[in-house]
């Protein structure tokens, strides 16, 4: 089928609304806001930064009688691990994006967007920015936009470099001006968000499908894919296949179609060993789980993993598990924003486990200790950092332990001898 | 109102309560660390995580609303294994100095160690995060951010109550740690609060540090007689010597206590305190002392007089009215003193530096004499020659005094009272060490107790006026503190 989002030749505000751009949101301003909030629920769109919630759902979770202003933030902020899509939105598409944003700010209520972007994406915003200027000059954004009587303006704003600004009440602290961590919930953003106003926080990914739906309708965009995990999805793929990018599929395509067709299989002499399958958080799988799962929400969880960003991870068998949890547990260690106990204290420790097992120091006890850690950090924090570190920990133990004990009997892999065991 | 069932007994709370709360008003502990009843919430420290039915994962009872029908446990194996967890998180980096540490035998690391603990460390001890040691962070804390845990008690407690927001939380992850902002220093007028506040040796008191060991000290109830508030405190003490000053939060007054109010024990065992009375510049044993005072106010006759005092107990005051009127039998007294009252920062600290305002102008009440303008216009006008006073209410009357050349005769408990040109000074034990009751700035009547005991000879100022009143030829008749107050309806 072709492509609703990654889309050739639309990135200029001209070539954009010779494709049709532009028009649904023209027709979204002739609709009540509370239509708009049905067909997006209609269609089943869900959350893509990684949680996977119903976009529609979310939307009517603002108070009705909520007085003063609404907001709409887009979460620009791409940073987990093996996840490129956002920033391949922007560059191709970013018209879709703003498009998205003025009619989920018009069911919603917002007069203002904010566009939280990745501090690193420099050239990106500087993309969006004049997008957003050629939109404004032809009076997509801005007051009274098309004669509606709607007032939309949209703003872009930086981020610093911190991965947990990725999450959503850490990214609102941080788009305040203060220090980003997570926020105690309840209150939920949809009651009580962006300077304590009802927000909606979504990823560039659902925004940008809005037009899309608005357009065609919920019904036509739900009959992609599988029942709850409808519409077409960006997958990013890295590591030892042939051709490594962004692909956008229906949800439910075969992974090994993915990695065989699209990314033109493994490269010569590579053997596929295991798959990250939804960003660097989620539990892996092994060679044989990733060719028999379909890449959308319902079968990857029945995997025991996560569709997350459709960040998918190759690992070929030239890689040692015990190395890359070592990176894995590095990131996590370093990003962790050390407000609750367990996530602070656990990444750290689980880093120096893994440290030990690396560099020849570790014992199997140790790895038992890095299973009882990381259990002991799930579930049991404000945000989700904590499971992030705790689910790949879990995983790569259980599904290469024969690697971690190898490690401890201090068989160490210098790269020579990587894959040998 | 929202009833709920917490390990099987029902409770009925307030709208917007916490587990927390609810759990309190059943008498049902929970653990915390970072949860403070007069601080925001911050849910940070996971210490408090609760079981409720239908909830897939424990909850922090500091931060979860009580709902109607709900079902919470505290003492599942789930509830067990998440507070065991934390403890060994927050251990893992803690560098175990128990045996030089202040917090040692009230901290709540070791309390809920042996509580909910008592794991073994799995932890390799050269792998322990390394921070700052015992810095000096302001005049009265000294900080050891490797004993920390982060609760940022200390970080609210100055960005909420005193609102100075000296403190934040610097990098992140396992390398937190508690640290001044830039160009600031610790000293806010509460300081010494975070050392209470400090669940754990994080933050010491300089004061306090290495003084004795927390076992050692004894406790007791008593006030605070800084200023007019009239805060409840507890005098903690050891070997007759009180070593530091703490409150007792209560819904009237204080939460807290100022920090110059804590430092007021400091006077007891000052090298300046006084055990023989002054005449003059000179120190001369209690009863020549005695004597020659007794023999300058009945030189003085009728022109003796008699100057209550705003830092002196109900008692003292009612003592020295009873010299006026019983011994020197004259009319020359007042107990006419007016303050400003009130709450000056908006905390603790008043507007009157004076403990008890209120207290004498009861004796006023009960007993006239002049108003303050009347007894200075009459040293003014040489009709007092001598005075009879307390070295701090001196200052009511410091120039007319020097104008006339009156003499003045005060009680003071140390040297640094004596008011310039004072004639002659008799000692008085403090109330540190003998009972008073004062009236703080809202009416209410509260009682200083003993903490510890008087030096050798020191006595109450009750006492001493009741041997000035024999070496002046009458008795009082004085057996107690109370025996002053008779007559006097209150």
């Amino acid at each position: 089928m072709a492509n609703i989002l990654l889309r050739d030749n639309v990135a200029g505000i001209e070539a954009y609304f010779a494709a049709g751009g532009y028009r649904p949101l023209k027709k979204a301003l002739a609709l009540k806001p509370a239509g708009i909030i049905e067909e997006v629920k209609k269609s089943g769109l869900r959350g893509r930064g990684g949680a996977g919630f119903p976009a529609g759902l979310k939307w009517s979770f603002i108070p009705k009688d909520a007085e003063g202003p609404r907001y709409l933030v887009c979460n620009a902020d791409e940073g987990e691990p093996g996840t490129f899509k956002d920033r391949e939105l922007i560059i191709k598409n970013p018209h879709a994006l703003i498009e998205g944003m003025a009619i989920a700010g018009f069911a919603i209520g917002a007069a203002h967007g904010y566009i939280y972007i990745r501090g690193e994406f420099a050239a990106e915003t500087a993309l969006l920015e004049k997008a957003i200027a050629s939109a404004r000059a032809k009076g997509f954004i801005g007051r009274n936009i098309l004669g509606s009587g709607f007032d939309f303006e949209l703003f872009v704003h930086r981020g610093a470099g911190a991965y947990i600004c990725g999450e959503e009440t850490a990214l609102l602290e941080s788009l305040e001006g203060f220090k980003g961590q997570p926020r105690l919930k309840p209150p939920f953003p949809a009651v009580k968000g962006l300077f304590g106003s009802p927000t909606v926080i979504n990823n560039v990914e659902t925004l940008a499908a809005v037009p899309y739906i608005i357009e065609h309708g919920g019904d036509k965009y739900a009959a992609i894919g599988p029942a709850r995990s409808s519409g077409t999805k960006l997958f990013c793929v890295s590591g030892a296949v042939n051709k490594p990018g962004v692909y956008e599929l229906p949800l439910g395509t075969p992974l090994r179609d993915l990695i065989e067709n699209n990314c033109g299989g493994m490269k010569a002499g590579k053997k596929l060993k295991a798959v990250i399958p939804g960003g660097s958080s989620t539990p892996v799988l092994t060679a044989a789980e990733a060719l028999g799962v379909n890449l959308d929400y319902e079968s990857l969880a029945a995997a025991g993993s996560m569709l997350g960003s459709g960040a998918v991870i190759v690992i070929d068998d030239g890689q040692c598990m015990v190395k890359l949890l070592q990176v894995l547990a590095r990131f996590y260690h370093h990003e962790s924003c050390g407000q609750c106990t367990p996530c602070r204290e656990g990444c750290g420790w689980i880093e120096k486990l893994l440290n030990r097992l690396e560099d020849g120091r570790g014992t199997a006890g140790d790895i038992d200790t890095l299973c009882s850690v990381a259990d002991a950090m799930t579930g049991r924090t404000i945000c989700a950092l904590a499971d992030a570190m705790a689910m790949p920990v879990t995983s790569f133990v259980t599904k290469f332990r024969s690697e971690f004990e190898a490690h401890a009997a201090g068989r160490c892999c210098p790269p020579e001898a990587q894959g040998k065991y | 109102m929202p009833k709920l069932t917490i390990d099987g007994n029902t409770v009925e709370v307030a709208k917007g309560a916490t587990l927390l709360e609810a759990a309190q008003q059943l008498g049902v502990y929970i653990p915390r660390y970072c949860y403070h009843p007069k601080l925001t919430v911050s849910g940070s420290c996971r210490m408090c995580m609760v079981e409720v039915e239908k909830s897939p994962k424990l909850v922090t009872a500091c931060s979860t609303e009580a709902a109607d029908g709900m079902i919470v446990r505290t003492t599942t194996d789930k509830v067990k294994a998440a507070r065991k967890d934390v403890l060994e998180f927050l251990l893992i980096n803690h560098p175990l100095d128990c045996p030089i540490c202040d917090q040692a035998g009230e901290c709540s690391l070791q309390d809920y160690y042996m509580a909910y603990s008592l794991a073994k460390s799995r932890f390799p001890q050269g792998d322990k995060a390394r921070r700052a040691k015992r810095r000096a962070v302001g005049p009265h804390l000294v900080l050891d951010n490797e004993r920390c845990i982060l609760c940022t008690r200390c970080v609210r407690f100055c960005a909420e109550v005193t609102k100075t927001s000296e403190l934040d939380v610097m990098e992140r992850a396992d390398h937190s740690y508690i640290d001044l902002k830039e160009g600031k220093a610790l000293d806010n007028d509460y300081s010494l609060n975070i050392a209470d506040l400090c669940p754990v040796g994080a933050f010491t008191s300089r004061d306090f540090r290495f003084k004795t060991r927390a076992w050692f000290l004894k406790k007791t109830s008593t006030i605070c007689l800084g200023c007019a508030t009239g805060c409840l405190i507890e005098a903690h003490h050891h070997e007759n010597a009180v070593h530091r000053i703490v409150p007792r939060p209560n819904a009237e007054t204080n939460t807290w206590l100022c920090d110059h109010g804590r430092m007021t024990y400091k006077a007891v065992r000052a090298g300046d305190r006084l055990a023989k009375g002054v005449i003059k510049n000179g120190v001369i044993d209690l009863e020549p002392a005695l004597r020659e005072v007794a023999s300058r106010i009945d030189e003085a006759h009728s022109a003796a007089a008699v100057l209550g005092s705003p830092w002196l107990s109900v008692e003292d005051n009612a003592a020295l009215s009873r010299l006026a009127g019983d011994a020197l039998k004259t009319e020359n007294f007042c107990f006419d003193f007016t303050a400003e009252q009130g709450i000056r920062d908006g905390i603790l600290i008043n507007k009157d530096p004076a403990p008890n305002t209120a207290g004498a102008m009861l004796l006023k009440a009960a007993r006239g004499g002049l108003t303050l303008e009347e007894f200075s216009r009459r040293i003014g006008a040489g009709q007092i020659k001598v005075v009879v006073t307390e070295a701090r209410a001196a200052a009511f009357i410091k120039d007319v005094v020097k104008a006339s050349g009156a003499r003045l005769i005060v009680f003071a408990t140390n040297k640094a009272q004596i008011p310039a040109g004072a004639y002659a000074t008799l000692p008085y034990a403090s109330y540190f060490e003998t009972p008073g009751t004062f009236i703080n700035h809202q009416g209410l009547r509260r009682r200083a107790e003993p903490a510890v005991e008087a030096q050798e000879g020191v006595k109450p100022l009750w006492e001493m006026v009741n041997k000035l009143a024999v070496y002046s030829g009458t008795s009082l008749r004085l057996h107690c503190a109370e025996d002053a107050l008779k007559g006097i309806n209150f």
